[in-house]
């Protein structure tokens, strides 16, 4: 409750104050972000920020949360700036259903809603009267993985005996990283050895990597859903001494493994464009504004970094 | 003299004949489970998992606990990392820098569980859960929620080292079993911890200052983090703020499946060890079977389970045996 308490107080300062401060008639832009505890969704609010700071033409008021699954910030935001009257509301639900109602409350209020990260489920926005292709900017995920385990095939040939590691089951972004990654094994031809979950999580990713290679010593390449748990493949393959004989590739473009990938322990990754993927959702956002009638899926751009990209 | 034996290896070996029993039939059903290789990872596996289970069977003789343990395993490899990384700082000293700061982040904020709810008698439960919150969000703003990594080459290397197939970081927390076992049966100060466990109030009234000795037990499980920190660098080569999720789940889980009460006074570490055993050999052996995910999770909760119900009656057989 006190966590709660705090949370709601820090939420309302951080609206009050540059309302208080900013008198100026610029469009005010709400931001809702996830965790930033996560290195992704920090470098992400960075990038809006610094776009904010250089286009200069609107005032962005970004809110983050305390963890991944702390939606009730979210709502609080969401109302907040609704009841603040801004002129465009950026979101990245934390759940793709609890905030649907938000979200009907804010285009009732007539203030435009555009979803970015992760798409609100369809289901939930016919229930709550919403139309079933609202706007959506983001990567393709399963795209994205289907990319670099493209790249991986390549170099393994047809037919290569790999595993997947999943992430959290139930994420949306593991389901379709997963999918991705089939699309990959069903055109090569694959022998897929194994699919199991490591939450997301390098020491988890660590232990479950050097379990499987005990059980399948003949892989030949490992399709990670995440950087955090390449990590932990990258370490248990070289703890077996097999660096060289198989290949790894992750999802995230983090520093750690760009490092791994310059020093040829792993193979590749996917970048998608973090730092903008707000600062874009921004972008789309203003073209309503400005009178466009958008809805659908606005495809922000995916790419596999390899060693080749990192000099 | 039979009965004598039985009690004696109902009450001393306990927990371990189930230990035992999932070792052989895992090695009767899974191909490799019994190899060097295999038994060398599992060493691996549960190494972290058993230093910081030390600390908590301590604060759990107590009748207390500590949630906070994952954050500041967290957190102490925050502050060893961004030590060892620092640009002009000699080896020798970036890495026994990094140990020392690693104990002394630990044991700092063990002192402040245990001080603060021993000041202010409120329980270890909610003062530890402040605490799970704090050192996590002290290691995203130090470390601007970035993963570190880059550690010198000679650390990453001792992180593989093993000896005749036995990994160092398995032989130090064997070594810290067995010197808190050592603590806990032989001193002055193991023996008020049960004690303590038992009945606060008499040895209170018998002239000791409890305080001081269950503030000790929560610097000792911070300490013990603190190495696990360590360990955890040295076995993956990273530091991150966000590593650690859960892992107060599974210390309380190797402890209560080795058999301390969780209303203290009642355990041993060679118990915690064991139920640390318990679970990594349960994670190897149903992957190495071919279980999904899924059931893999479904057995190994409903195995944990079994094992504390049997332990129950195992308590109960012995107690009759001896009347």
């Amino acid at each position: 409750m006190r966590k709660l308490l705090s949370v709601v107080l820090a939420v309302s300062l951080l609206i009050l104050l540059p309302c208080a401060a900013g008198a100026a008639e610029k469009p005010v832009v709400g931001l809702v972000m996830k965790s930033l505890a996560n290195e992704f969704f920090k470098t992400m609010e960075e990038g809006a920020r610094k776009y904010a700071a250089e286009d200069g033409t609107f005032e962005l008021i970004p809110v983050g949360m305390n963890s991944e699954t702390d939606i009730d910030t979210q709502i609080n935001a969401m109302e907040n700036f609704i009841a603040k009257k801004v002129d465009l509301i950026v979101l990245a639900p934390a759940d793709s259903v609890g905030l649907v109602p938000s979200v009907k409350k804010a285009v009732d209020a007539g203030i435009p809603v555009v979803n970015f990260d992760v798409t609100l489920d369809k289901k939930a926005l016919v229930d709550n009267g919403l139309p079933e292709n609202f706007l959506f900017v983001g990567p393709d995920n399963t795209l994205g993985s289907e990319l670099v385990g493209d790249f991986m095939a390549e170099k393994l040939g047809k037919g290569a005996k790999v595993i997947i590691i999943e992430g959290n089951p139930g994420a949306d972004n593991a389901k379709q990283r997963k999918e991705g990654f089939m699309k990959t094994v069903e055109k090569y031809e694959l022998d897929l050895l194994a699919s199991n979950t490591a939450h997301w999580e390098t020491e988890e990713a660590n232990t479950l990597m050097t379990n499987l290679l005990t059980k399948h010593p003949d892989v030949q390449g490992v399709m990670c859903a995440n950087d955090s748990m390449a990590l932990g493949v990258v370490k248990a393959i070289e703890a077996a001494g097999m660096l060289g004989k198989i290949e790894v590739v992750g999802f995230d473009n983090i520093g750690a493994c760009q490092q791994l990938i310059k020093e040829g322990k792993m193979l590749a990754t996917v970048d998608q464009f973090g730092p903008e993927m707000a600062a874009n959702a921004i972008k789309v956002g203003f073209r309503i504004l400005g009178g466009e009638k958008l809805d659908g899926w606005e495809k922000t751009p995916v790419k596999v970094v390899s060693a080749a990209d990192l000099k | 003299m039979r009965k004598k034996f039985i009690y004696f290896l109902l009450n001393e070996a306990g927990i371990g004949l189930i230990l035992a029993a999932l070792c052989i039939g895992f090695s009767i059903f899974v191909p490799n489970f019994a190899s060097l290789h295999n038994v060398t990872n599992i060493f691996t596996q549960i190494s972290i998992n058993t230093v910081i289970a030390v600390g908590m069977t301590f604060v759990i003789l107590l009748g207390g606990i500590d949630l906070s343990v994952g954050s500041v395993l967290s957190l102490c490899t925050i502050v060893a990392g961004l030590f060892m990384t620092k640009e002009g700082v000699p080896l020798p000293v970036a890495i026994s820098g990094a140990i020392v700061l690693s104990l002394l982040a630990g044991m700092v904020c063990g002192l402040f569980n245990g001080w603060v709810s021993e000041t202010w008698k409120i329980h270890a439960f909610v003062v530890t859960l402040g605490m799970l919150n704090i050192a996590r969000g002290v290691a995203l703003q130090v470390s601007g929620s970035r993963t570190i990594f880059s550690f010198p080459k000679a650390f990453n290397e001792v992180g593989t080292l093993t000896f005749g197939g036995v990994p160092l970081i398995f032989i130090v927390a064997v070594t810290l079993v067995l010197i808190g076992q050592f603590v806990l049966n032989k001193t002055v100060f193991g023996r008020l911890i049960y004690a303590i466990g038992n009945n606060e109030e008499a040895v209170r009234l018998s002239g000791h200052n409890t305080k001081r000795y269950k503030v000790s037990a929560y610097v000792i499980c911070g300490a013990m983090v603190g190495i696990a920190a360590i360990l955890y660098m040295l076995r993956l080569n990273i530091a991150s703020p966000i590593l650690g999720v859960g892992f107060e789940l599974s210390a309380i889980a190797a402890v209560v499946i080795g058999g301390t009460s969780m209303a203290g006074g009642k355990g041993s570490l060679i118990g915690t060890f064991i139920g640390a055993g318990i679970m990594g050999v349960l994670n190897n052996g149903l992957l190495l079977i071919g279980l999904s995910d899924f059931i893999r999770q479904i057995v190994t909760g409903g195995i944990i389970v079994v094992a504390v119900v049997l332990d129950t009656y195992r308590v109960k057989f012995s107690h009759m045996l001896l009347k």
